[in-house]
């Protein structure tokens, strides 16, 4: 990077925290520190719970994901409008009418307290790990591009958030991710100007889109059925979007502290009601505008030079191995085809329509797919034991592009983009983590009779022991492997469900009381790891996307069997 | 305390926002059908 990169991203990281600070002002109690006094308008809340859901790796992998993939991925937002609803009809009038610091404090009320802890561990366990591999999956791509050390990328990833978060709560993390999401997407949208303008001169918009679409990347709705009927193992289709989507999107948004929280600082029900719907409303156009820039880096290779792996640390690691001569063979079919497909789509620049025959495009496609086949043979290399390397590139496609193509400053400033999209959700994963452990722990079992200040000034210490786990957990994430950000979403897929069984129960089925949602939720719990070790043997066929739903639907039948065959003539909480 | 029936703006109550919600999202997804098979 260079010093006007460096000057930008010290600079936006500053402007960040010094606001965060100044932003940290509330009173010392837990209102104040967990809930901003609940004096929040919608559109903070609005930003918040944008904030909290779109990390670094929504704005590295999704450019990424459409490059590789296509635009299908959006569908997996579909659900998403729908469980806003049913939030805003069910959960968020229950939420505030309690006056809830904790989504799980609600399950006490309705059931007894070792289900309230039950689902506050999972979610403590699930939120704590999966923090800490969402400080270390940007942290790694930055480290592999730009040769920084990873354990102090990890430290700056994870630990300057620290500052401001102690200091102001949920109310400095609240206004910190107002200004974070106003410097991501005016960055993204200078990005996707940029990729358009150094698109050859007689190449607009529009052409991108149809390269992209000829090569079959504008694939936005697919039904996930093909000759064999529906595949359940498609992640990203209509169905499993609306469906899987909805159950994700209603587990995540109604049961996770770390959105329950960001709602809950709303000043009233109708504040909370319109930050949820305007997300209904915009959340699946942002997506597809970030899946479209990856259309747009898409079309820009197809007439550029395009690096056979896109995280060039892996491709010097096979260099200096015994498959060198294997790679130098690869690399040199591949720059073959690289030629060959930029002299095709010449053609389509200099004649546009007209001059790009059918014949033209059967053999962009083929090219192509030869392209896709040589890079599969690398990425069968990285893979190799003696080698271990991590064959997903998917993640360094954008950062790759912006880091050979963009403009001095704006590099910097894309790095900060990666910086404080983090931070935006790694602040309120922390502050949630520290509420639920303050509420449904610490004052439940260790010290019930704390002072507001006390409460306060333990709030604040366990939101800085949370942040120092979650930075340890990163330090130790390479263990994991490395597909990171699926390891995330399936951890949340392997307890959300779950808990979400458990909250339908409380709010839907009156009948069933807390000895039958307990076991329900254990034995819930059970099956859904069990289906998903079955899964990874080969055992079954089935999305890590519809364990949500199966979880959820399980824990629900289960509650009732129980109630009614096991627990029925005996007296509950 | 806030009230619960406070009332929603622009609609007279919630279910207008549902709906509006529900169709913008059908919108969305006919939108994106043709999207796909114009530039496939």
């Amino acid at each position: 990077m260079s010093y006007p990169d460096w000057i930008v991203l010290i600079l936006t990281l500053a402007a960040i925290i010094i606001y965060g600070v100044f932003k940290s002002r509330t009173t010392k109690n837990l209102d104040g520190y967990f809930l901003s006094n609940r004096e929040m308008p919608w559109y903070v809340v609005l930003f918040s719970i944008m904030g909290t859901q779109a990390s670094a790796i929504t704005f590295l992998s999704a450019p990424g994901q459409a490059y590789t993939d296509g635009m299908r991925f959006v569908q997996y937002y579909f659900g998403l409008p729908l469980a806003m609803i049913v939030l805003c009809i069910t959960f968020v009038p229950i939420f505030h009418k309690y006056r809830l610091y904790t989504a799980y404090e609600f399950l006490e009320r309705r059931f007894d307290v070792k289900t309230r802890t039950l689902t506050s561990f999972l979610f403590l366990l699930q939120r704590g790990l999966s923090t800490g591999i969402s400080i270390y999956a940007p942290a790694i791509i930055l480290s592999s591009l730009l040769g920084w050390n990873i354990y102090w990328t990890n430290i700056f990833m994870g630990g300057l958030l620290i500052i401001y978060t102690v200091a102001g709560g949920a109310r400095a993390v609240a206004y910190t991710q107002q200004l974070q999401l106003i410097i991501i997407f005016t960055s993204m949208f200078l990005a996707g100007y940029l990729v358009v303008k150094y698109l050859p001169e007689d190449i607009g918009f529009f052409d991108a889109l149809k390269v992209g679409g000829a090569m079959g990347k504008i694939n936005v709705i697919t039904t996930g059925v093909g000759e064999n009927g529906f595949d359940w193992r498609d992640r990203y289709n209509l169905w499993s979007g609306i469906i899987g989507g909805f159950f994700l999107a209603l587990s995540y948004f109604g049961t996770d502290q770390s959105q329950v929280g960001r709602y809950l600082t709303a000043r009233s029900i109708k504040e909370s009601r319109l930050g949820l719907l305007m997300n209904g409303l915009v959340k699946v156009p942002m997506q597809f505008l970030i899946l479209l820039l990856g259309i747009l880096v898409f079309a820009f290779y197809q007439f550029h030079d395009a690096p056979l792996f896109f995280n060039q640390t892996q491709v010097n690691k096979v260099s200096q191995t015994t498959y060198a001569n294997t790679l130098k063979n690869i690399q040199e079919h591949y720059n073959e085809a690289d030629s060959r497909k930029k002299e095709i789509v010449r053609i389509f620049s200099a004649g546009g329509d007209a001059d790009f025959s059918d014949e033209h495009k059967m053999e962009l496609i083929y090219i192509n797919n030869q392209r896709d086949s040589l890079r599969a043979e690398f990425k069968k290399l990285v893979e190799k034991p003696d080698i271990k390397g991590d064959a997903n590139d998917t993640n360094y496609i954008f950062l790759r592009f912006v880091l050979d193509y963009l403009p001095k400053g704006l590099i910097g400033l894309l790095i900060a983009v990666i910086f404080i999209s983090s931070w935006g959700s790694i602040a309120a994963a922390l502050n949630s983590l520290a509420s639920s452990t303050i509420v449904d722990i610490h004052k439940q079992f260790v010290n019930k009779k704390m002072s507001a200040e006390e409460d306060f000034k333990m709030s604040r210490w366990y939101t800085l022991l949370w942040g120092i786990f979650c930075i340890i957990v990163a330090q130790f994430a390479y263990n994991i492997g490395n597909s990171l950000i699926e390891a995330v979403n399936i951890l949340g897929s392997l307890f959300y469900g779950v808990i979400l069984g458990v909250f339908l129960l409380a709010f839907y089925c009156k009948p069933v009381k807390g000895n039958a949602v307990f076991w329900a939720a254990v034995l819930g719990e059970i099956s859904v790891i069990s289906l998903f070790v079955l899964n990874e043997n080969k055992t079954i066929n089935l999305s890590f996307l519809w364990l949500n739903a199966i979880g959820a639907l399980l824990v629900v039948l289960l509650g009732f069997l129980l109630q009614f065959f096991t627990f029925r003539n005996r007296k509950f909480s | 305390m806030e009230e619960t029936n406070e009332r929603p703006p622009v609609f007279k109550t919630w279910n207008g926002w549902y709906i509006m919600v529900i169709t913008v999202l059908v919108a969305q997804i006919i939108l994106f059908i043709y999207f796909t098979k114009y530039f496939s």
